[in-house]
């Protein structure tokens, strides 16, 4: 192996770091929708480096992996199709000014 | 593996933080750009450095398997959100909100914390040298429908439902 697991780690932490940032201060629901998905890579990045490290021989950090991207991928076209319903309604996808529900 | 360090793994080791490097730079670009467009360019940006490091991890699938998935369907999606939807490049629109001070700080301080935790603490060392072997495909698909088969048929099920689901909220209306 190449590199030490920590410097792996950090890279991951950092992603994770930057997409949580991402996804409490975006005012634009895109842009939480692709903090999101930072944080989900964040998150298979460290299955891949632990399952390169101390996996067992069946690859199961891989396959973990595998159903996190299945996962995001029906979580990005539910998101989407969601923002643009309501963009077609309100003609705004500002988070701060979707507040319906706010009394 | 051999205990030899030779100029090869050198370059090999540089490359790895000059990857990791951009993939952080174009995962800031995403959080932090104002048009929106080009955030979505830096999402690619740190996708396709997120699969460079799944090849440096030696997990060449998954490495194809995400620039198949995320860079050509999700990020496909994601522009074509953004182009659908107005205003994405309105200088007056503040990309953050109020809460980006505390939000910052909280990000800043997990970030470092993780980073000096994970660097401070003493792993133990792996089975072998060379850590686990490189996962074969084959091994891969098996674990998939053999352990992992119950998983597996859920997500197709979530699959099918994101599909539908997805239809049915985007398509136009008839009053």
């Amino acid at each position: 192996m190449i590199v030490p697991l920590p410097h792996i780690l950090v890279v991951s932490a950092g992603l994770f770091a930057i997409g949580l940032f991402g996804a409490l201060t975006r005012r634009n629901a895109i842009g939480i929708l692709m903090s999101i998905e930072l944080i989900l890579n964040s998150a298979n990045l460290n299955l891949i480096a632990f399952n390169r490290y101390w996996g067992t021989s069946n690859g199961a950090g891989q396959v973990t992996a595998l159903l996190v991207i299945g996962i995001a991928a029906s979580g990005a076209v539910v998101g989407l199709a969601l923002i643009l319903a309501i963009f077609r309604h309100r003609q705004t996808i500002s988070a701060d000014e979707i507040k319906l529900l706010k009394g | 593996m051999h205990e030899f360090v030779g100029p090869l793994e050198c370059a090999a080791k540089a490359a790895f933080y000059v990857v990791a490097a951009v993939t952080l730079a174009g995962a800031v670009m995403a959080v932090s750009a104002r048009n929106l467009f080009r955030a979505a360019l830096g999402l690619a940006l740190c996708l396709f450095g997120v699969a460079a490091l799944y090849f440096f991890l030696e997990a060449e699938f998954l490495a194809v398997t995400q620039l198949l998935v995320y860079v050509g369907a999700i990020l496909t999606l994601i522009i074509f959100g953004v182009m659908l939807t107005a205003r994405i490049a309105d200088p007056t629109v503040a990309r953050w909100n109020k809460q980006a001070g505390w939000a910052g700080g909280l990000a800043l301080v997990l970030g470092l914390g993780l980073a000096s935790i994970l660097l401070k603490t003493s792993w133990p060392a792996a089975p072998s040298r060379g850590g686990s072997p490189p996962v074969q495909l084959a091994t891969l698909g098996r674990t998939l429908i053999s352990t992992y088969l119950l998983p597996f048929e859920l997500l197709s099920i979530l699959l099918l439902g994101a599909l539908i689901g997805a239809i049915v909220v985007a398509r136009k209306e008839k009053t």
